[in-house]
């Protein structure tokens, strides 16, 4: 399973990108989207909404189950990956890349710090 | 739990597996979707080995037949199949069934796989002069499905199966049963063989370009397809009548169950089998509630369609009723709208 070094994971197997200050770009795994197979249908976030840590910020729906993805840090939504309404396949095809999900402005960039790393990641998911 | 004689071929093939009515079968290889897509599409094989299958064969297994089955053997001749039910005296379905009928006597009774057994205990309880023997430890049973199956079954056995008939051919000398059935739509054949002879079959597809598929495209296919899943679309509290299955009675003959069906017929049912589509890509799932005109069920089966790329399920709803029902997803009460089966067709 591919586990970038440079990013951020939780244990629901979400990963964290800070992409700019105070702003974490956030999507599921290459692990999950394996676990969850083809991807056909996902319930994006709204624009604008704010999140609690671990607020339902996505549903994803594959031919075999619907899984749900939480906000990792608290935050407002800033921006939506609009391809995933057209293209969830997307998220199977690119988990890390055009499959994100949204990005989330954050009070604390610091706070991503307490989520796993790779290498706790990787532990996980073997 | 059992396996496939072929389990090893799908590990080497990059199957995952999943535990079916006790049976440990591939789910699916890369992708389901790609595995849907490639059966409308192509060709695609699947291992059905745990499906039961038993030899029915003397002097008494059409009579018993007849007393036990739904439907009446005596509608179709030797070389042909036939879909029918298993029913209790209560007219509910104890499991949907094929008879391969091969001659005067001799005949192939397939269950479902977590049936098979039960099945042939009570067939061997209701007729005991009748030889059964039980071909599901001896044989592998695969299932060749696609717009390209006839041909790529012609090329490789020297048989392009029509519709509901059964052959006896062979392959690399060894013989091979076949019958234009199939749980896909589309047409095909279901393949029964030696495990030895089974897995050279197999390789033989594989290089032939047909694809392997899993018990998940198997599932989404059959459902588009508007067939039933025994257990889930129906189970012995169900009669044929609720599920729409009226076309696997032979109302001439007795068997066990018509006195019950003959009362349900002449008083009504009170749900039947509803059929319906979501407009967006939300997915409607087995257990989802459904409801229309104040009758209030619960989804059998849902899943996407792959080919009409939006949500499709059944459902038991009370008729008559010509409204279109609505099904709860996650708590949101979703508009779905009525329609006939099959969801897709060619």
């Amino acid at each position: 399973m591919n586990v970038p070094e440079h990013l951020r994971y939780t244990k629901e197997h979400e990963w964290v990108d800070l992409v700019r200050e105070n702003t974490i770009r956030v999507g599921i795994t290459d692990y999950a989207q394996d676990a969850l197979g083809d991807v056909v249908f996902v319930q994006a976030p709204k624009l604008d909404q704010a999140l609690d840590t671990h607020a339902l910020l996505a549903e994803v729906e594959s031919t075999k189950s619907v899984a749900e993805v939480y906000a990792p840090v608290a935050g407002k939504v800033v921006a939506v990956n609009e391809r995933l309404a057209t293209q969830p396949e997307l998220l199977n095809q690119d988990p890390y890349g055009d499959g994100w999900f949204c990005e989330l402005e954050i009070d604390d960039e610091n706070l991503i710090s307490n989520l796993l790393d790779a290498a706790a990641y990787r532990q996980l998911t073997e | 739990m059992s396996r496939s004689p072929l389990h090893e071929i799908h590990g080497e093939l990059g199957a995952r597996f999943v535990d079916f009515g006790g049976w440990e079968m591939p789910v699916q290889y890369r992708s389901v979707l790609e595995e849907h897509r490639g059966v409308r599409n192509g060709v695609g094989w699947f291992d059905v080995s745990h499906l039961g299958r038993f030899l029915w064969e003397g002097a008494t297994a059409r009579d018993s037949l007849r007393s036990l089955l739904s439907n009446d053997i005596d509608s179709i001749e030797p070389g042909r199949t036939q879909y029918t039910l298993l029913l209790n005296e209560g007219g509910g379905i104890e499991d949907d069934l094929l008879v391969w009928w091969w001659g005067d006597d001799r005949f192939w009774v397939l269950p479902n796989a977590s049936t098979h057994q039960m099945v042939l205990d009570r067939f061997r309880a209701m007729a005991p002069d009748t030889t059964s023997v039980d071909l599901r430890p001896q044989t592998v049973m695969l299932a060749v499905q696609g717009p390209e199956a006839p041909s790529l079954l012609e090329e490789l056995l020297g048989v392009s199966p029509r519709r509901f008939r059964t052959y006896e051919t062979s392959f690399a000398g060894a013989p091979v049963w076949l019958a234009g059935t199939g749980y896909t739509g589309e047409r095909g054949g279901e393949v029964v063989t030696d495990p030895a002879t089974g897995g050279q079959l197999v390789a033989a597809l594989i290089e032939s370009g047909a694809l392997p598929c899993g018990l998940g495209a198997r599932d989404t296919l059959r459902l588009e397809a508007g067939l039933l899943l025994a257990g889930q679309d129906f189970d012995d509290r169900t009669n044929p009548l609720e599920a729409g299955l009226d076309f696997a009675i032979g109302w001439e003959h007795d068997f066990v169950g018509k006195k019950a069906l003959e009362s349900v017929r002449s008083v009504g049912v009170t749900r039947r089998l509803t059929a319906f589509s979501l407009s967006g890509r939300t997915i409607p799932r087995h257990g989802h509630r459904l409801r229309a005109n104040g009758s209030e069920g619960e989804v059998t089966s849902g899943n996407f369609s792959p080919m009409l790329e939006h949500g499709i399920g059944l459902g038991y709803l009370k008729p008559p009723s010509e409204a279109d029902p609505e099904v709860e997803i996650r708590g949101v009460w979703e508009s779905a709208k009525r329609v006939e089966l099959p969801f897709y067709q060619r």
